[in-house]
């Protein structure tokens, strides 16, 4: 028994009370390892190769699923290409705001507090909600962003019920919802030494050059973890698709996770949908490993730094 | 440098430093009427007549006050019984996962037992996975396996199992931040594991269990898609589901569609200013323990 063995373990029998409260407190995440995460898991695959329909039986029929989406499903190009097309804009868009409001939130202002409150609170509200809210902002003639354009003498723009626009509207609302974002490059901005800063004044640095060469390289370990996090929440993007545009106008805004919900809860289409859950995992598995290989070239550690 | 040029050198720096301060500021203030503008627009759209709403050029301060839009919007969009429902949702989900969350994070941070390095991979692996991965086998295994249709069970049981993996993440982390001698002293005392994770543990990581609460009532209070699949009769529609709905019946009726939004703003905005410190502490409790 290797347990035995273990150094501090002298009498046997205690171990065995604390292996036993261990189990005990385990229960709550053995069920949901097993039945929420790993069987699913598994399920999404076995459904994935039958024509289920949630009517009759299932049958077995290969990888025919996978076959049809590749070639004749009229809807997987569109939405990979408005998702990826939606994930970057809002990804880009929320780093460059969050990162910049940020680095106006660290210096010395009155009313720190306030400010932070302001630019985090669109976080805090139901995300349905949000979308109806700006849908009216951007309705085609009396909405906000219209009477701007008329205002400019600019044609107006029809925004969320216009398939070129949709999606860069769509984006400019996750950037407003940014507020997390913002939150963490703070801390992580305060978390900057000081003596590095003041060193390089000393030798003359200006803002610029001092941004550039000690906050962003103290900052790579917090921005990769905002660029992980938004990237994954963006590319899984339905909210919208669901409470406004239903996909529409035309598909340019099915994004992928609205596809497999239309597939498998709309049309009942059980097996395919999750064929095409599991190409949609492989592509957002695919971004994140890209990161992930990415990332040690241009995160900076700290030597020591880290435990 | 002689004295007086350095001290010459601190005052411009001085000066350059409280002019960056003022433009800083002045930038702050325009990116905060930015991002409030779109709630001031719908929240003054609410208290408008439709006639108001369309007039051109628009007004940025309704003319009168109308909150009588809102005893209308009360009228047809069942606010309190849509918060009523969410709560229901929420509340025993927040309990249940923060309680199991803790209970798992503290096996994990503090217990020995055998397996342990497999269990924690594979909680570790779940995290990488993305909901909506094992949404349609979930739903099959809910309503078809269990047969929970129309319910609210499948939105709250999950978190009756450790409240996802993230979150017992953090807690462990928290637990691994106390030290080891409060444990052993209670040890020395008598007190039994249970005893330790109750008296000593649970108080000293307060601050992460509220985190891990704020985290599921955010999660669950952004959802609509889940929401979406697993409710079907209206009377247990949730705000994000009234709301959505209350839409597409007044698709063109903007100014009580307006009110019926403020609404549901509103919950979230209390909750926030309520537990602003904790919803700071916590969210950057996870951006720097990574």
């Amino acid at each position: 028994m290797e347990i035995v063995n273990k150094p501090q373990k002298r009498r046997p029998r205690i171990f065995s009370a604390e292996a036993r409260v261990a189990y005990i407190c385990l229960i709550p995440a053995f069920l949901g390892l097993i039945f929420l995460t790993y069987l699913p898991l598994l399920g999404v695959l076995g459904i994935s190769l039958t024509n289920w329909t949630g009517l009759k039986s299932p049958e077995f029929i290969g990888f025919d699923n996978y076959v049809k989406i590749f070639t004749t499903d009229p809807y997987i190009k569109d939405s990979i290409i408005a998702t990826i097309y939606f994930a970057i804009l809002s990804v880009i868009g929320s780093m460059i705001y969050s990162l910049f409001i940020a680095l106006l939130l660290n210096r010395k202002i009155p009313a720190r507090g306030f400010f932070r409150a302001v630019f985090y609170v669109p976080y805090v509200l139901p995300a349905a909600a949000i979308y109806v809210g700006w849908s009216w902002l951007y309705e085609g003639n009396f909405g906000f962003f219209n009477y701007l354009l008329s205002e400019l003498g600019l044609n107006k723009i029809l925004f969320i019920a216009d398939s070129s626009y949709v999606v860069p509207s769509l984006s400019l609302i996750s950037v407003w919802l940014a507020g997390n974002l913002i939150v963490i490059f703070l801390a992580g901005l305060q978390n900057v030494p000081v003596v590095y800063h003041e060193a390089a004044e000393m030798d003359g640095a200006n803002g610029w050059q001092r941004f550039c060469h000690i906050t962003l390289p103290c900052m790579t370990p917090i921005i990769f973890y905002n660029l992980l996090m938004s990237l994954i929440a963006n590319l899984q993007v339905v909210t919208p698709a669901l409470a406004l545009t239903n996909g529409g106008p035309g598909n340019s805004s099915r994004f992928m996770t609205y596809l497999m919900y239309d597939q498998a809860f709309v049309n009942y289409k059980l097996g395919y949908a999750c064929a095409t859950t599991f190409i949609i995992f492989a592509i957002l598995a695919g971004f994140t490993a890209i990161l992930f290989k990415t990332s040690n070239k241009w995160i900076y550690n700290e030597g020591g730094d880290d435990k | 440098m002689s004295v007086a040029a350095y001290g010459g050198r601190l005052k411009s720096k001085k000066r350059r430093d409280r002019m960056m301060n003022i433009l800083t500021f002045v930038v702050i203030i325009v990116f905060t009427i930015l991002a409030l503008f779109p709630i001031w627009w719908i929240f003054r759209t609410s208290l408008m007549t439709n006639a108001e709403i369309y007039k051109y050029p628009p007004s940025l301060i309704p003319q009168n006050w109308l909150f009588s839009n809102y005893e209308k919007t009360l009228e047809i969009f069942k606010f309190w019984k849509y918060l009523w429902n969410t709560m229901v949702i929420i509340v025993p989900s927040c309990l249940a996962g923060t309680f199991t969350a803790t209970l798992c994070g503290y096996a994990f941070a503090r217990l020995r037992f055998r397996g342990k390095n497999l269990i924690w991979a594979l909680c570790v692996g779940s995290m990488l996975l993305p909901a909506m991965v094992t949404l349609i086998p979930l739903y099959i295994g809910w309503t078809r396996g269990l047969g929970l249709n129309d319910s609210y069970w499948p939105l709250i049981l999950p978190y009756f199992c450790g409240g996802g993996a993230f979150n017992i993440f953090l807690i462990r982390q928290f637990i691994m931040s106390i030290p080891r001698e409060l444990d052993q002293a209670a040890t020395i005392d008598g007190a039994g594991y249970f005893r330790i994770l109750f008296s000593i543990i649970m108080p000293a990581i307060r601050p992460a269990m509220i985190v891990v609460a704020l985290f599921i009532f955010i999660g669950l209070w952004n959802d609509l898609l889940q929401q979406m699949i697993y409710i079907n009769s209206s009377d247990k529609y949730t705000i994000a589901l009234g709301l959505t709905n209350f839409r597409g019946q007044l698709k063109s009726d903007w100014s009580l569609t307006m009110a019926a939004t403020c609404l549901s703003f509103a919950p979230g905005v209390i909750f926030y200013l309520i537990g602003q410190r904790y919803f700071v502490e916590g969210i950057t409790l996870t951006g720097l323990k990574n």
